[in-house]
This record gives structure tokens, sequence and C-alpha cells, in this order.
């Protein structure tokens, strides 16, 4: 009861102070500087560069701001010598409650100003894809929870040590390490999340939840934390330790302190957003399980409810065996780390299953034993929240599921099988997927969904077929849009929301030019799907990937941040040209099974492709810095990298630090060494011409079908250099 | 005077602050030393003069603060309060001072000390690496200056106004911040990372260029003469 008379007074008091008003506006010109100095978010999306940056600037300059005037507040009748005064009128513990809650409301006053004189200079910034929803949960969640935090920290480092000096040397330290060393591990940067993008075109609910369960975890860590410095507020002059043994007496404070640690460790332990996956990006042990002899795969089917509000799935999946091994098998599926399995039957009985622990490349193993009957039809429920692999755990936000976007990759799509091989070559596959009817669903390779029901309650079922164990679903709100170029027919999707900016950046020429380029260069594709190519822009994920008749477009190929961008030497979509070149160079059967040590990759000609296109089509200068030197700089670093030279050492180091050395070999192999060499490989055939005349030969060769695939061999012999010729000194 | 020394020497030392600071210290400089110097810099070993020398500028603004912080003990309204009691001994002024700013100095040496123990420990756990002494150089022309500085610049701007000690800890984060010239490499971290590379060798010896080394020549001087300064000017803070 007290504690309620007294808060409006402490508030008022607050609030009359010139500090608390400079604190204020500090914190509302916060985000200027995530305009101008801080810039976490690096994607060149509008809302990443005007909405991201600056709330989390704010959060940061605002969460310090807080911590400090905390401990200011809290010192306040100590420094001025009336804490004994005021420790005979008010209890200091209830006061210590009074002054939290006073702080708190002062830093919710503060969000909802500061968001108010934000609100029209992002709307402004951001122009046609500015969004209210975007606006209001990037500012409560990336600035709002960081003030409480920082209040919370502040206080507690200051009602254990009683001293204004230590509480603020642990609270800078404390904000240092979310700032500096936490920076990559995104459940402890509690005072600057890791966002690295929101998307312009789609929704961001993915990332927004995994802040809020960062900052919730937190919230209920410095709670606990609070709680118990708040058993340590000094009483009837005694000392930490008296005065602790004294509070304690009435145990519900320090089971609180206890259960919100419990709460919060528990919630960090068991984080439901990001899986497990070895960090050792070189194992692929699912893909090397021997194949179960006397056991076929004739077909199977897929019916997925993707629950939109929730961002969880729900599936059923079925597949059909034809066991002729007289015995039961154990059959392996690789399924996304976050689902459960409810249920697996075999010809409508329940059967044994196990999931394993072990995870890979966001997959977990489920085995099966399936019985020993000629004809197996075997159904595998299914559901959860699907988790995004732990080794981008600082690029959250692709596993979005909203009714403006989702993207089911593989596993996440249904159980992928792992061990059974199909029967005459084919795993023919039927998916079925229930969304409101506001969505398009795209299925990422040749194939077209149609609508085969629509239901009152507003959602519609999209039916395709498939072939293969996998399978990637693109849907959202899409429009399309068809290229005619040579011979082929170009299906372009892209965000409703992005239609005035592709229209602007001329994103169809750029489409036409480069197949024109490839199509020029090295001869047209072979179609097996018709002649028709799809060509889908993703939300922001940093890169993208392309399968046989289909290739991806980042969204942030193509952004208002871009165009205005006079730096970028007004170059279209380089992502969108490598996934495309991809269409040439790395499907079917142009390269041998990926292999990480391996430096000869589909990823190596399509790297120097994309460089040469730059070059020749948009700027010289920009692709010789941006492609060319920037190789030469990641092998020169990769090679001179203390370890890779003195690998002695590397033993010693920690698994990650090993592992993230050597993970990076396969990139700078593949990526930055391989084009160098093609490039070499050019100046010593005679030029850029020459090259291209090779590069066309190889393309169009005449397939030996018993070992299709272009080898390092063969592109050296086609140059007529050995591989010595193009090592890199 | 050596009574007085001890004195303020405990009064420095001998309390939960300085035990605290000497945690804080320690917990972030393993960080450092566990997520950043393990992978050293500039493709140079972890235990180069290089890649310690970029841990300490990454502990450096802890360091400051530190030096900051001991100097409040002097500059503080409570302290200024004593100040009558203490004009009207015979304690000459000057000694005094200086007195106070060598317990300040132990303060700040004994926690930038911490941090080379740390190191030191760190080495020859993960890597069995003993040969301390190359460190020796690049651990004296960051420190030094620096600390010494801090002191220098710290103990006059608390006896204009206590709070300026305040403000001025916000130093290195700012220097952090602007677009500093090379000659203040040191002040953003930059020097450790960028120098080594321009050198054209692998794993390249120890040096700094002149105008480094003029700069926190400069800096000691400066923050020496501070010192003196103050110390002559009167008594206390």
């Amino acid at each position: 009861m007290k504690t309620i008379q007294l808060f409006p007074l402490e508030l008022r008091r607050l609030l009359q102070s010139r500090l608390t008003w400079l604190i204020v506006l500090l914190t509302v010109l916060s985000p200027l500087a995530g305009l101008i100095l801080y810039k976490p978010a690096s994607a060149s999306t509008m809302l990443s560069i005007y909405l991201a940056n600056p709330a989390l600037a704010g959060g940061v300059g605002g969460g310090i701001l807080f911590g400090l005037l905390t401990v200011f507040e809290l010192d306040r009748a100590h420094r001025s010598r009336v804490a004994v005064l005021m420790d005979a009128v008010v209890s200091p513990l209830c006061m210590a409650l009074v002054r939290l809650l006073a702080l708190l409301a002062a830093a919710l006053l503060t969000l909802i100003v500061t968001m108010l004189v934000w609100f029209p200079i992002s709307w402004v910034l951001i122009g046609s894809v500015f969004g209210g929803t975007d606006y209001v949960l990037a500012y409560l969640l990336f600035m709002g929870l960081a003030l409480p935090l920082s209040i919370l920290a502040a206080a507690s480092a200051y009602q254990m040590t009683r001293r204004a000096d230590l509480s603020l040397v642990l609270f800078a330290a404390f904000a240092g390490l979310s700032l500096t060393i936490w920076t990559d591990h995104w459940q402890l940067c509690w005072l600057n999340p890791s966002v690295w993008a929101l998307s312009d075109d789609f929704s961001n609910f993915r990332i927004f939840r995994s802040v809020a369960y960062m900052r919730l975890t937190w919230l209920a860590a410095l709670a606990g934390i609070w709680t118990l410095s708040y058993l340590c507020v000094r009483q009837y002059g005694k000392g930490l330790l008296g005065s602790l043994a004294r509070n304690m007496r009435q145990v519900y404070r320090p089971m609180i302190s206890l259960l919100l640690l419990t709460c919060s460790g528990t919630a960090y332990a068991v984080q439901p957003m990001v899986d497990h996956s070895n960090p050792d990006e070189s194992v692929m042990s699912f893909y090397d399980l021997p194949y179960l002899e006397g056991i076929l795969c004739s077909g199977r089917t897929a019916q997925v409810y993707p629950n939109t509000t929730a961002g969880t799935v729900t599936g059923r999946a079925t597949y059909q065996f034809q066991n002729t091994s007289g015995q039961a098998q154990t059959v392996a599926f690789g399924i996304q780390p976050g689902y459960t399995i409810s249920s697996v039957q075999a010809n409508g009985a329940n059967v044994p299953f196990s999931v394993g622990d072990y995870q890979e490349y966001n997959e977990v193993m489920l085995e099966v034993t399936v019985p020993a009957e000629e004809a197996v039809e075997l159904a595998v429920e299914y559901s959860g929240f699907p988790q995004e692999n732990r080794n981008l755990s600082t690029m959250q936000g692709a596993a979005e599921i909203s009714t403006e976007y989702l993207c089911l990759e593989n596993a996440a799509l249904a159980p992928r099988l792992l061990n059974v091989l199909p029967d005459e070559g084919m795993y023919p596959a039927t998916v079925e997927v229930i969304l409101p009817s506001s969505m398009m669903v795209i299925p990422f390779g040749t194939n077209e969904a149609e609508i085969v029901a629509e239901h009152e309650d507003g959602t519609s079922t999209w039916r395709y077929e498939d072939n293969g164990v996998g399978g990637i679903l693109y849907a959202g709100d899409y429009i399309r849009q068809d290229i005619q170029t040579d011979g082929i027919t170009i299906q372009f999707y892209y965000g409703r929301k992005h239609q005035a900016v592709m229209e602007e950046a001329g994103a169809v020429n750029a489409v036409k030019t480069v197949v024109d380029y490839c199509t020029e260069h090295y001869g047209p594709l072979s179609f097996s799907t018709g002649g028709t190519l799809k060509l889908i822009q993703s939300r922001v994920s940093g890169g993208g990937y392309a399968s046989n008749g289909a290739s991806l477009l980042d969204e942030a190929d193509f952004t208002a941040a871009n165009l205005r961008d006079s730096s970028k030497g007004a170059i279209p979509g380089e992502v969108m040209i490598h996934e495309l070149v991809h269409q040439w160079w790395g499907l079917g059967n142009m390269f041998d099974s990926f292999d990480n040590t391996n430096p000869w990759s589909a990823e190596g000609l399509t790297v120097y492709t994309t460089y040469r296109i730059v070059k020749e089509l948009y700027d010289e200068e920009y692709a010789q810095k941006h492609y060319v030197e920037q190789w030469q700089q990641a092998v020169d670093d990769y090679y001179l990298n203390f370890y890779v030279r003195n690998t002695e050492y590397l033993a010693g180091l920690p698994e990650e630090e090993q592992l993230q050395i050597s993970n990076s070999l396969a990139y700078v192999r593949q990526y930055c060494e391989m084009p160098l060499k093609i490039l070499k490989a050019q100046e010593l055939v005679g030029g850029e011409e020459a090259m291209d005349q090779i590069l066309n030969s190889l393309f169009n060769r005449e397939l030996n079908w018993s070992y299709p695939y272009l080898t390092y061999q063969e592109f050296l012999d086609a140059c007529g250099l050995t591989e010595e010729d193009l090592t890199l000194v | 005077m050596c009574k007085i020394f001890r004195y303020e020497c405990k009064r420095l030392l001998w309390n939960k602050f300085f035990v605290g600071l000497l945690l804080v210290v320690l917990f972030y400089g393993w960080q450092v030393l566990n997520s950043v110097t393990i992978l050293g810099v500039s493709h140079t070993a972890p235990f180069s003069p290089w890649s310690f020398g970029d841990y300490l500028s990454r502990m450096s603004p802890l360091l400051w603060i530190g030096a900051l912080l001991f100097l409040t003990f002097f500059t503080s309204p409570k302290a200024r309060r004593t100040a009558v009691l203490i004009d009207a001994t015979q304690v000459v002024p000057r000694k005094y001072v200086l007195t106070r700013c060598a317990a300040a100095l132990v303060g700040t040496g004994l926690l930038t000390l911490a941090c080379l123990v740390e190191a030191a420990v760190f080495y020859g756990w993960y890597f069995g690496w003993f040969d301390w002494g190359t460190l020796l150089f690049p651990a004296l022309v960051t420190l030094v200056p620096l600390l010494i500085f801090a002191l220098g610049s710290g103990w006059i701007l608390g006896s204009i106004k206590p709070w300026l000690v305040y403000s001025w800890m916000l130093i290195p984060f700012v220097c952090m911040a602007l677009p500093l010239p090379k000659t203040l490499g040191i002040w953003d971290g930059s020097f450790f990372n960028e120098y080594p590379l321009t050198l054209g060798t692998l794993d390249p010896s120890f040096t700094m260029p002149v105008t480094v080394i003029m700069m926190q020549c400069i800096l000691l001087a400066a923050g020496a003469a501070l010192l003196f300064f103050h110390s002559g000017k009167n008594r206390g803070s």
C-alpha cells in the first residue's frame, strides 16, 4: 500500500530532475546514432537501414543512459547524506521498489516519446515499404526492452555493492561484454540483439520472436538478480550479510528470486529458436548412410498445415515401401530439429521409432522400424516450431512463417528419406499445403502448384507433384511476371510490396541481360522443363541457391537504398546474377557430389562468371575491387593465418575456434581460390575471349553418361594447362 | 610520508571496490583472451606482441575507468570536505599530493598487473608459451602513457569539478567511435591490427613508427606534467 502511495511522488520527483530530462532527451535522440555511427544490421533493405539500426542504437544508447541514471538516482540519498533520515521515514526495501518502479515508468515514458518522435521520420525515410507493425515491434523489442534490462542491471549492482563507483564499473563491464565479446552469441548480447536484417517486402515475425525470447530470458534473469539484490538492501545499520539474513526471513522473497533465476536458466537452456547442428560443416554423415538392401521407396505424399499465426507447422507424410527383404528394416529420415513426431504407423498399425540426439545441417535423424511385409505404407505425423541452424544463429529470420511469407526447405516440409533407394530411379511425391487464400504457393523447381480446394475459413488447399526425397516450398504475397528471352520463359516471382522498386530498378531487364549473356557465351540451357525457369524473390537471407528449373533472388538484390547508392555502380542483383549463372554451372550432372575439401565445385565457375558479367555489363572498376581484390584478400588472409601455417597450435584451440578456421577453408577454396585460378587460366590461355570459347565447349561437351560430371582435369585439359600452372603464389 | 603512503594505499586497495574492480577486470580480460586474442591479430600468433597489444587496447578502457575511479577517492565532495583539516597540518603540499598520486598509481598498477598476469597464465595454459620478455615493450608503450595521462588529466579535472572525472571516463569510448589519425591508433585499437600488415613481412617483430612513439611520449609527458602542475598548485583536492 505504501509503495502505491509513494510511487506517484517518487515519479514526480524523478520527472522534476533536470538530469532525468537530459537522459530522456538523449535517449530520444539516440536512434540518430543508428543512421550515422552504429549500424549492426548490415543488410541493405530499407527497414534494416532506417528502422532496425536506429531502434538498436536507441536500445544501446538509451540502455546505457538509463543505467547511469539508475545508479545516480539510487545513490542520491546516500550522496546527499540523508539516507539515515530516509530510512527512518520509509522502509529501505519499500523505497528500493518505489525507485525501481519510478525509473521503469520514466523509461516507458521515454520509449513512448521516442516512438512518437521517430514515427514520422521513419515513415519518410523508409518510404512505401514502411509498416506500422514492424515499426512498433522493432522499437518495443530492439529499444524498449533494453531500458528495463539496464535499469534492473544497474539497480542490482548498486543494491549489492551500495557504491556508485563500483556499480558503474560493473554496469560498464556488463554492457561492454554485450557490445563486444558476446556480439556473436545471440542469447548473450542482452543490450544489442543479433539483428542483421529486416525484410521490406515480407513479414519479420521470426526475428522479432527471437529477440523477444532473448530479452525475456534476460528480463527473468535480471529480475531474479534484482530480487536477490533487493534482499541485500541495507537495513538497521547492518552490512551486506546482516541485511541479507534479515531480509530473507520472509521466505517468499528468496523463493521469487530463485524461481526467476530458474526460469531464466531453463529458458536459456531449452531455447526453441536455434538447433544444435554440428558446427563442423565438413561432416555430412546423414548423406553417408548406406542404402538398405531389399527395400525401395515407390512414392510419397505430404499434407502440410502451416499455422501462419503461431509460426508452426503440422504435417502428415506417407511413404510407400516395397520391402522384399522378408525382414524388418530400420528406415532413417532427416527431420527438422524443432519438430516432434506424434505417431508413426505402418499399414495402419503403430510401429516403434526413435529420434536421435545428433543434429547436422538443421536435421535430426528419425529411425523407424518398417515391418517385414512386402508393401508397406508408412505414415509419419509431425508438428512443431522450425528451428534455425545454429551455425547461422546471428542471422536468424529465415524460418519465417506468416500470412505474408513462408519458406519450408526439405526436412522442414516433410521428413526426408535418407537410406532407401527409389523405385525406378524416381521418388514421386504429391504435396498438399493449406494456406490463407491470399498466399501464392511456389514450389522451388520445375513443378507448378494449383488450388484444389477452397475453404470457408479463407484458406485454400494447394497441390503439386514433385520428385525426390526433399523439396523446397515458397509461399507468400507474390506477384508473377513472365519474361521472354532466347528460348526461355522466366517466371519472375516477387513480393507485391516490391513492385515499384523492381520497376524502378529495371529488374526485368537485368534478368534478361544475364540470361542473354550466358546464352551467348556458353550456349542455351537444355531444358527438360519445357523451357521455363522460375526466379523467386526470397526474404532477405544473405545469399541464395538454385536447382533444376529455379533460382533464387535475394530481396536485398533490389532495394530502394541500393538504387540510391551510386558507389554500387548501379549493379542490379548480384545474388540474382550468381544464382542465375548456376543454371549454367552447377546443376544436374554438371559437378560431382559436394565435397567440402575440393576447391573444384560449381561455385568457382559461377563466381568467375558473375565477375565477368559485372565487369563487362556494368562496372569494371567495381568488379576488380569487389571480386578480384576480395578473392585475393580472402586467399591471402587464409593462408597467412597463424593457425593454418602452424597447425600444431590448432589442436590446442577450443573446438569452436578450430571449426571456425576449418569451415572457412571450404569457403575460401571454393568461392575465392578457384575463381582466382580460373582468372589465372584466362590469362594463360590468351584472354577472356579464349576462356569463353573453352567454357562454351565444356558446357556443350558430349557427355559420358557413366560419369557425366565436369572434372577439374577436363577443365585443365581444355585449357591446355596443368595443375601446377594454376598454382597461386 | 611513508606512513601516509601506506595509509592511502590501504584506503584505496583494502576495500570491496578494489576487489570488485579486480574481479570485473579479470572476468572481462578472460572473455577477451578467450574470444578475440586466441585467434591472433593480423596473421600473427596469439602470443605475438601485436595480439598482446590488441588485448591491452581492448582492456585499456576498463583500466582507464579504474584509474579515474581511484581518483574519485581524492576528488569527491567528501574528500574535499576533509581538505580543510589536512590543510591545517604541517604536511608539505607537493609531497602530500605526490604521495596520494603514488597510491593511485599503485592501485592502477595492480590492476594492470592483474591483466598482464592473466594474459601470461592464458598463454602458458593454452600454448605452453612463456617468453614474456618480448611482451614487455608493447605493455609499457601502450599502458604507461595512457594511465599516467588518465591520472594527470583526471586529477586536474576532478579538482575543477568532481563530476568531470566521471565524464572523462567516456573518452576511450569516444575515441573508438571517432575516426582518429593513425598516430593515435593505440587509442582506438587500430594500430595493432593494421600496422603489422603494412610491414610486408610475415610475423613481423614488434616495431612502432616514430610518430606513434612520439605521440605516446607526448601523452606520458603531458600526464606527468599535469600531475606535477597539480601537485604544485594546491594540496589535496
